[in-house]
């Protein structure tokens, strides 16, 4: 399979831990007319199809699509919404515009969290009603197994996660939209109240609310435009078992399938050879690690020497999350694959040229064994 | 419906609750048998005749190859430590006034496991691969708290 789909424009809101002056379809508006503007496109006349991402819950709006089309210019147009993350969104927008029917598809997704009284009952709601809900309220805990076998399997030092915490808060200093933005040290990480072992409350990214737009063209669109915009080189998602019993918690298979799909479009065998930045999953400080290795990106470095040795800083030999990540974006729900690719854009299009290469990657939270990968490049 | 009022007297948020109290949800062939099995006192697991493949929860297809799986199998209840996490707050973030220990048990020759909380150990004892076997409660319902918790096989 190949790709010929570009991404010629995408928008932002800045990213903050609660918008209580905007509705979530003021903040939708917002992303898509800078969106819009940024393509240089005209939506009412050049938009085919919308493509918006959410899951009910989170918007506390039952059959919630049908909110969608008034603030993003997609009246009396085809629109549809997959029940996941905004990567996951991407992926069939890219598969709308290689199917030849469509030019133009544009991919919204947002986060409202601080709208949300109490989140962390939504995530329980998440849990196997059967045999996982009647146990466990808090969803926390599955990511400190994770973590621990992790951990374990791979003999990664504390010391490197608490690293990875530190280096994410550290790169959204410099990233304006960017709300957790701090110097800190890795000793505090180290000494953040336990939730559930070896999980620390600062290896969790703290939500954020904001919304992502990303504009999509077929090849003829972008030579009308005469622009230069980013290529989707390859892109890839699998859901693994639904049963977390059945999950290899160290390295989940499902991360490396997605991973495999992203790069046998894009012609990639040398994953660290060929890609020059990641942006990739980091809601738990220890995924980005995992991510890492599980993608292929680690050179046959230990994952502690990677981190030592400064491989993953933003001016190491493949920075991973260099505007902050979750942990220092914040964490906005299903929008987070958007703002992942959102800064992935951002990063490329600052590169002067020297940015050949940049993957995006995300997974659905718990209990979900899925992942996403886009591989982009020029 | 009520308003908060609470930004310089301008009205900001409307409140509203998510009015979904009540669910069912349908045992279905496969956890049918597995708490029916719990609530004799056994672990019950489902195995697919075409690959051989042995599915804890047990359910009635095969991920691997999507026969039917009609054979329901007993399995010994000696299991093993996966692996584990230690929980020390709640869901709202408040203390635990008892750390909970949660494990992922596995059982040999077995796909999957128990998710179930282990008592009785010190967290500084448990190791990938240390022995353990549930205990159940005296009353049980047909539920995975049959089982009241995990503990290390003396
Ligand atoms: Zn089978």
């Amino acid at each position: 399979m190949s790709s010929d789909v570009y991404i010629i424009g995408i928008g932002a809101t800045k990213f903050s831990p609660s918008t209580p002056e905007f509705s979530f379809k003021e903040l939708m508006y917002e992303a898509a007319v800078k969106a819009y503007n940024d393509a240089g496109i005209d939506p009412r006349k050049d938009l085919d199809v919308m493509v918006t991402a959410a899951e009910d819950y989170w918007e506390g709006i039952s059959i919630f699509d049908e909110y969608v089309p008034d603030q993003l210019g997609a009246v009396l147009k085809p629109v549809f919404t997959v029940s996941g993350d905004g990567l996951w969104g991407v992926a069939h927008a890219h598969m709308l515009i290689n199917t030849g029917q469509f030019d133009v598809v544009a991919v919204e997704a947002h986060s409202k969290a601080s709208d949300i009284v109490d989140i962390q009952s939504i995530w329980r709601m998440a849990l196997d009603p059967y045999i996982h809900r009647p146990l466990v309220d808090n969803v926390h805990v599955f990511a400190g197994l994770e973590m621990n076998i992790f951990m374990e399997s791979l003999d990664v030092d504390r010391d490197a996660v608490s690293l990875v915490v530190s280096k994410n808060m550290g790169n959204a200093l410099g990233n304006p939209l960017a709300p957790y933005g701090a110097d800190v040290d890795p000793d505090m990480v180290n000494e953040s109240e336990v939730v559930s072992y070896p999980l620390r409350s600062m290896d969790i990214s703290k939500y954020s609310d904001g919304a992502v737009v990303a504009v999509l063209a077929s090849r003829k669109v972008v030579e009308d435009l005469g622009v230069d915009a980013p290529r989707i080189l390859g892109i890839g998602w699998v859901s693994g078992s639904s049963y977390i019993e059945e999950w290899d918690f160290a390295a989940p298979e499902f991360v490396w399938r997605a991973g495999q799909l992203a790069y046998s479009m894009a012609n990639i065998n040398d994953p660290y050879d060929s890609i020059d930045v990641a942006f990739i999953d980091d809601r738990y400080s220890f995924r980005e690690l995992q991510s890492i290795y599980t993608l292929g990106l680690d050179n046959g470095y230990s994952l502690n020497e990677l981190v030592y040795n400064g491989v993953t800083y933003p001016d190491g030999d493949l920075p991973v999350n260099p505007f902050g990540g979750y942990l220092g974006c914040g964490y906005p729900l299903v929008a987070g694959g958007l703002q992942k690719l959102y800064n992935a854009v951002m990063y490329m299009r600052s590169g002067g040229g020297d940015v050949e290469t940049a993957l995006v990657m995300t997974r659905m939270e718990y209990p979900s064994p899925s992942a996403a990968v886009a591989i982009l490049g020029w | 419906m009520s308003v908060w009022d609470v930004f310089n007297g301008k009205t900001r948020f409307l409140e509203d609750n998510m009015n979904v109290d009540k669910f069912v949800y349908t045992l279905g062939h496969g956890y049918e048998k597995f708490f029916n099995g719990l609530k004799e006192g056994k672990i019950i697991a489902s195995k697919c005749s075409e690959c051989g493949v042995t599915y804890l929860p047990p359910r009635i297809y095969c991920e691997e190859c999507l026969s039917e799986i009609t054979e329901f199998v007993e399995i010994k209840q000696n299991g093993v430590v996966l692996g584990y996490t230690i929980q020390n707050v709640d869901k709202d973030g408040r203390h635990l006034k008892e750390k909970v220990i949660w494990a992922l048990i596995g059982f040999n020759g077995v796909r999957g496991g128990i998710f179930h909380k282990l008592v009785g150990v010190e967290p500084e004892e448990i190791y990938v691969g240390m022995p353990v076997k549930p205990v159940f409660r005296e009353e049980r319902k047909g539920s995975i708290n049959d089982i009241q918790y995990f503990t290390k096989t003396v």
